[in-house]
C-alpha cells in the first residue's frame, strides 16, 4: 500500500500540492486524472523523490518517510522499490534496448550478467520487442522506446510502477501499442500501478480506482464507472464534459 | 655554410631532437591526466552547486584562465618553495623543498593552467546531457554516483572529446615554455643545439616539424576515439 499524508509542495510561490491525502491499495491500478497544472505529475514524482515535496509523509508498506526528514538512505530505499515510466521515455541513450533493461538488474539488483540478460530478454518478449534487443534508442520509434521503458520498469520487479503520462509524447497512431502493453501489465503484474494519463478510455477499462485532481487537491476519487459516469463534484463534471461528450454518445 | 638552409644539418638535428620527445610527451600527458581529474572534480562541484567548494572553483577558473601560462609557471616555480619555506619555519617540519625537481613545478604549472579549461569543458559536456537521463537512472534505484558514472559521463564524453583534443594539442605546444624553469624538453633541447651550432633557423624548423608531427598523431588518435563514440549520435540532428 502507498499512502500520502498531507503532502505539500511549492515551486517558488506557486503551491502545486496543497495537502494530498490518499491510500492506494497494493496491487491495484490507480489512474490520476486532472487538468494540466493540477499537480498530478508532481505527486507522482514525489513518490520516488525526483521531486522532493516540502512536507507530509509518504508511506510504502513498512517504509515510512517523513518528507522533511527524509535521509539519503530513505530516498534510495524507496527508489529501489519503485520504478518509473516517463513521458519522454528517458531510455539511456548510450545503451541498447537490452542494456537499458539489464542496467538496473546488474547495477542495482546485482544480478549476474548472464541471468540479467535472460530476464531482460524475457521482458523484451513481453513487450513484443525481442527483435530490437540490440537497437539503440535513437533507432526505435517513440512507441517502441516507451515499450522498452515499460520493460525496464517491469524487470526490476518493483512494488510500485509510476507511469508519468506515458502516451502523451507519442504520435496518435503509436498510442495504441503502448496502451496495449500497459493493459497487459495491469492484468499480469502484481505491482501497484500508479498512472498519470489523459487516456480516459484506458482509465475506464483498466483502473481499479480513479483519483481526480485539480488545483493541488484531490477533488474526488472512486471506481471508474462511478467517477466517470456519475461525478459528484462540479470540477470533475466540468473536466469530464470534454471527454464524455465524445465517449458517452458512442455507447 | 653557404646555403641559406642546410638540409643535411636539419636531417641530423632531427634525430638529435627525437630524444627530447619523451620529455615533451611526459609533460603533456601527465599534465593532461591530472588536469582531467581536477576538471572532473571542478565540473561536478559546479554542476551540483556544492557550497564553499563552488566558490573556490570559481576563483580557480578566474585565475587559471586569466593568468598567462608562463606567468603561472613562474608563480609556481618561485612561489611554492617560499610557501614551503614559511611552512618549515613555522612548524619546524622539513619539507625538503630544495630538492624538488623543476619538472614537478612544470607539471604543477601546466596542470593548473589546463585544469581550468578542462573544468569548463567537462561542465559544458555534463550540461549537454539530458537531465532526464539522470532521473531515469535514479528512478531505477541507482545512486547519483552510479548514474553519473554509468550514464551521464559516458554521454558527456561524446561532447567532450573534440574539445579535450583541442586542449591537449594546445598543451603539447604549451610545454615548450617550461625550458624557462630549466626543464629541458623539445624547445629546451633545441635552444642548446642552437647555442652549439649557431644554426637557429634550421633547428627551429626541425622543432616546428616535430611539434607538427606530434599534433598530427594525437589528432588522429582523438579522431579515432571520437569516431568510436559516435554511435550514440547517429540519427541526431547534428
Amino acid at each position: 500500500m502507498i499512502e500520502f499524508k498531507n503532502i505539500h509542495k511549492k515551486f517558488g510561490s506557486n503551491e502545486v500540492l496543497k495537502g494530498i491525502n490518499c491510500k492506494i491499495p497494493t496491487g491495484s491500478v490507480t489512474v490520476i486524472l486532472g487538468p494540466s497544472g493540477s499537480g498530478k505529475t508532481t505527486l507522482l514524482r514525489s513518490v520516488n523523490f525526483l521531486e522532493k515535496a516540502d512536507r507530509g509523509e509518504i508511506i510504502l508498506d513498512d517504509l515510512h518517510i517523513d518528507v522533511e526528514k527524509a535521509s539519503k538512505a530513505d530516498i534510495h530505499n524507496i527508489r529501489q522499490r519503485t520504478a518509473m515510466v516517463f513521458q519522454m521515455y528517458n531510455l539511456f541513450k548510450n545503451k541498447t534496448a537490452l542494456e537499458n533493461i539489464t542496467e538496473g538488474l546488474t547495477v542495482v539488483k546485482e544480478i549476474q550478467k548472464k541471468q540479467a540478460k535472460e530476464e531482460a530478454l524475457y521482458f523484451l518478449e513481453k513487450v513484443g520487442l525481442s527483435h530490437k534487443a540490440e537497437a539503440y534508442p535513437h533507432q526505435l520509434s517513440g512507441g517502441q522506446q516507451q515499450r522498452i521503458g515499460i520493460a525496464r520498469a517491469l524487470a526490476l520487479n518493483p512494488d510500485v510502477i509510476l507511469f508519468d503520462e506515458p502516451t502523451s509524447a507519442l504520435d496518435p497512431e503509436l498510442v495504441g501499442e503502448v496502451l496495449e502493453v500497459m493493459k497487459k501489465v495491469a492484468q499480469e503484474v502484481n505491482s501497484t500501478l500508479l498512472v498519470v494519463t489523459h487516456e480516459i478510455g484506458f482509465a475506464r477499462e483498466v483502473a481499479d480506482n480513479i483519483i481526480f485532481m485539480a488545483d493541488g487537491f484531490i477533488v474526488e476519487q472512486g471506481p471508474p464507472h462511478e467517477l466517470l459516469n456519475r461525478p459528484q463534484e462540479n470540477r470533475t463534471k466540468q473536466f469530464l464534459s470534454r471527454y464524455i461528450s465524445f465517449i458517452e454518445y458512442n455507447i | 655554410m653557404n646555403n641559406i638552409i642546410e638540409f643535411s644539418f636539419m636531417y641530423e638535428t632531427f634525430f638529435d631532437m627525437l630524444e627530447f620527445i619523451p620529455m615533451t610527451l611526459f609533460l603533456a600527458i601527465t599534465s593532461m591526466l591530472l588536469a582531467c581529474m581536477i576538471g572532473l572534480c571542478g565540473a561536478i562541484i559546479r554542476v551540483r552547486n556544492i557550497p564553499i567548494l563552488k566558490e573556490l572553483v570559481t576563483i580557480y577558473l578566474l585565475l587559471g584562465r586569466a593568468i598567462p601560462t608562463m606567468v603561472l609557471l613562474y608563480l609556481v616555480y618561485f612561489g611554492v618553495p617560499i610557501v614551503l619555506l614559511i611552512f618549515t619555519e613555522k612548524t619546524g617540519i622539513s619539507t625538503g623543498f630544495q630538492y624538488i625537481p623543476p619538472l614537478l613545478f612544470a607539471v604543477i604549472g601546466l596542470t593548473l593552467h589546463t585544469g581550468a579549461y578542462v573544468t569548463e569543458i567537462f561542465r559544458a559536456a555534463i550540461l549537454s546531457v539530458d537531465k532526464w537521463q539522470m532521473e531515469a537512472a535514479l528512478s531505477i534505484g541507482m545512486t547519483w554516483r552510479q548514474g553519473f558514472k554509468r550514464i551521464v559521463i559516458r554521454q558527456a564524453a561524446v561532447f567532450a572529446i573534440p574539445l579535450l583534443a583541442n586542449t591537449f594539442l594546445n598543451l603539447i605546444k604549451s610545454t615548450s615554455i617550461v625550458f624557462t624553469i630549466t626543464v629541458i624538453e623539445l624547445l629546451g633541447g633545441a635552444k642548446i643545439a642552437c647555442a652549439e651550432n649557431y644554426r637557429y633557423l634550421e633547428t627551429y624548423l626541425v622543432v616546428a616539424i616535430i611539434y607538427w608531427l606530434l599534433c598530427i598523431v594525437f589528432e588522429k588518435i582523438f579522431r579515432f576515439v571520437e569516431h568510436s563514440l559516435n554511435f550514440l549520435r547517429k540519427g541526431a540532428a547534428l
